[in-house]
């Protein structure tokens, strides 16, 4: 036991300092002619898999910010719980994934502007008659995509028990089969899931306050932080942001 | 300096362990793992054993499904097994969630374990069976008696180090939403957006476990040495 | 007591047994000599069905075993058989692997079991050796054993597949010198052997096979010093 402790600290002290090293941003993407995005492209209307490609709300703002710096624009489509521990280490230059701006993220990340407001939403099946609202989902059973932040809500919930999937569509597929009793997510995505699976709704009733949306980028990165809100600031201003919500919130 | 390293060092620690009662994620993601370990192995060797006596014997259409069996389960990921067989094939059973992983887990050890059963009955001297049979046995009784007992002496290293395989297969629950050590890890990653010490620990407490299982197969091939 | 008609054995395509024929009287001990490859341990192994005939009667006791595959379990425990290699069960001991059969298969009672087989280890010459392990045991005393184990089932016959094939010459005549006492008991045997000082000594009967059938058989005295045919004159010339 105690050699395992003591790996431990030396291991987690070897991959801090590899951590700790200073990364140049905007210098990086000059160098090498490309921005890096990172997101988890299961988590539509904002970022989801047409074919090869990821579309999307965050899509075609990330394309913006990319033509705005006059470079590539990659993709690195993961794990929503492994976007943060990517931007810090530098395997990804921004984060644009339906992010909420969230204090404790805030003290790891750097947030932009925020550019969508989020509403959380309950999910029940149709012949669902004894969960109405938030106050009846203490000590149920409850399902969140892992690290989202209808995650944290349910987190929050008395006595609940949280079933952290690895995105919306399986946790709306066990509430059908009727292993989960509720699913909190996001509204736009909620909507799309309700489209797609007549067995379940939408409550009316909110489980949380309004979650503001941002992109995020290193601490440190101001400079970076600077050209995305210029773009979001004129998305927001001629109207794009709301055109891109209809265009893709309308289901296929 | 050392003042830096100590700071590292307890922040990683307070956050990751300490802040909102971390640990017992995953004292919690540990048990699971280990249940789920637990119940696939016996679930697997029962199936093991059953198919493995199934392609065994002259009978074409157990042959066959033991065949099908094996094949499909060792040809395709077990991701895949696992969310196809919670998801759809037990989808609406209501069973416990750990049953059903483990199930799944067991379904697909067992295919694994059929093998290492056939080849340790395979690997025992044809004489043996020959012999048992002159002397009147029938072939239930000198399987049972003769053929077994030794072959046993040549699984059971193997099928411990399938356990090894196996425990670190289980890392999968979290696909179907099962909180096990991995998921553990997870879930504190996603709570920290610390990158690193959920994901070590993790894999410590595993090589905890395996140490432990292969110190154990060690003793038992010495053991079974001995008594040759 | 054994009575064989035209006895055939394929291997896949390949014919080892070409019509075998002879009848073996109780008490008789009947030696099979021949070169390798010649089908006499497939015509013994086929005396209790260790090989399926292909075609051909084997009758035992005047009941064809042929025809009656499925008793084939009762078959055997009235024929014993010896092997070249021992098969001794390795994981029990030396008292164990004689007690086997008859607590399984007769249902016999371990106390009088494990007292038979102390007897019959006394009998093959290994008082001695009741909790010893196969692997402790030298190559003639595990043959004895083999014996001795066989012998549980107070078979009515006994094969033996060249039982001194494997061991080193030294131990030969330990072996050979139990089988002797059986013959003098009265057992009736059937010996595979390239012993030809054990099948002029105690057999009644020597058959010569070669490629397939019983080239020729007869007393040891007709075989050993007068032998008919060229084939066996040519075998003996090699192996004496």
């Amino acid at each position: 036991m105690k050699r395992i402790l003591i790996c431990l600290l030396a291991l987690i002290l070897v991959f801090s300092f590899i951590g700790c090293s200073k990364i140049n941003t905007m210098k990086r993407i000059k160098d090498t002619n490309k921005i890096v995005w990172g997101t988890n492209a299961a988590f539509a209307p904002f970022e989801m898999r047409q074919g090869d490609k990821v579309i999307g709300i965050d899509a075609d703002i990330a394309q913006r910010i990319a033509d705005k710096l006059g470079v590539e624009l990659v993709v690195e489509d993961m794990e929503f719980e492994a976007l943060m521990s990517a931007l810090k280490s530098g395997k990804i230059d921004f984060i644009a994934a339906g992010f909420t701006v969230k204090p404790d993220r805030a003290e790891q990340v750097l947030f932009t502007d925020t550019y969508f407001t989020a509403v959380q939403v309950i999910m029940v099946t149709q012949d669902n008659e004894e969960i109405k609202g938030p106050d009846d989902l203490a000590g149920k059973k409850i399902g969140v995509q892992n690290a989202t932040t209808g995650d944290f809500v349910a987190s929050d919930i008395e006595d609940a028990e949280v079933e952290r999937y690895n995105n919306g569509m399986e946790a709306v597929m066990d509430l059908k089969n009727g292993n989960i009793d509720a699913v909190i997510i996001d509204n736009l995505p909620a909507q799309l899931l309700a489209e797609k699976n007549p067995e379940v709704k939408i409550l009316d009733e909110k489980p949380a306050e309004n979650e503001e949306y941002a992109l995020a980028v290193r601490k440190g990165d101001t400079e970076l932080q600077k050209v995305i809100n210029e773009v979001l600031s004129e998305m927001k201003a001629s109207g794009e942001i709301e055109e891109l919500v209809n265009k893709y919130s309308i289901g296929d | 300096m050392l003042e830096g390293i100590f700071k590292v060092l307890s922040d990683a620690i307070f956050y990751n362990l300490i802040r909102e009662d971390r640990y017992l994620l995953f004292v919690n993601g540990f048990k699971v793992s280990i249940q789920l370990t637990v119940f696939a192995a016996l679930i697997g060797v029962a199936i093991g054993l059953l198919m493995a006596i199934s392609k065994l014997t002259n009978n074409r259409i157990l042959n066959r499904i033991a065949t099908a069996y094996t094949d499909v389960i060792r040809g395709t990921p077990s991701v895949v097994q696992l969310i196809v067989i919670y998801y759809a094939i037990l989808g609406s059973s209501h069973l416990p969630k750990i049953l059903v992983a483990s199930i799944a887990f067991g379904i697909n050890s067992g295919a694994y374990v059929t093998e290492l059963i056939r080849a340790g009955i395979l690997a025992v001297d044809k004489g043996q069976m020959e012999a048992a049979r002159s002397l009147g046995l029938s072939y239930y009784q000198s399987m049972r008696y003769v053929i077994v007992p030794q072959a046993i002496k040549n699984i059971l290293p193997a099928l411990v180090s399938e356990f090894i395989v196996l425990l670190k297969e289980t890392a999968i629950a979290g696909y179907i939403a099962l909180d096990d050590l991995t998921r553990a890890g997870t879930i504190v990653r996603g709570r920290t957006f610390d990158p690193y010490t959920p994901f070590i620990l993790v894999a410590l407490i595993y090589l905890y476990i395996t140490s432990i299982l292969t110190a154990f197969m060690g003793r038992l091939e010495r053991r079974l040495r001995q008594s040759d | 007591m054994i009575k064989v008609v035209d006895l055939h054995k394929y291997f896949g395509n390949l014919q080892v047994l070409k019509g075998v024929n002879n009848e073996i009287k109780k008490g008789e001990v009947v030696c099979i000599i021949g070169a390798s490859g010649s089908g006499k341990s497939t015509f013994l192994r086929c005396l209790n069905l260790l090989e399926e005939p292909t075609k051909g009667e084997i009758y035992i006791g005047g009941v064809s075993i042929t025809e009656h595959m499925k008793d084939i379990n009762k078959l055997r425990q009235k024929v014993g058989m010896v092997f070249q290699q021992f098969n001794l069960f390795p994981h029990m001991t030396a008292t164990e692997n004689i007690m086997l059969a008859p607590v399984r298969v007769k249902g016999m009672p371990q106390d009088e079991a494990r007292k038979k087989a102390v007897e019959l280890l006394r009998k093959v010459g290994l008082p001695d050796k009741d909790d010893v392990y196969p692997s402790q045991l030298s190559g003639g005393q595990k043959q004895r054993v083999a014996i001795a184990r066989a012998l549980a089932m107070d078979p009515e016959i006994m094969l033996f597949d060249e039982p001194t094939s494997a061991l080193d010459p030294e131990m030969v005549g330990e072996v050979l010198a139990v089988m002797k006492q059986l013959a003098h008991e009265g057992m009736t045997m059937v010996v595979v052997t390239h012993e030809m000082g054990f099948a002029r000594e105690v057999g009644n009967r020597i058959l010569f096979m070669d490629e397939g059938i019983i080239a020729e058989e007869g007393t040891p005295e007709e075989m050993f010093s007068n032998p008919k045919k060229e084939r066996t004159r040519a075998f003996l010339s090699k192996v004496l």
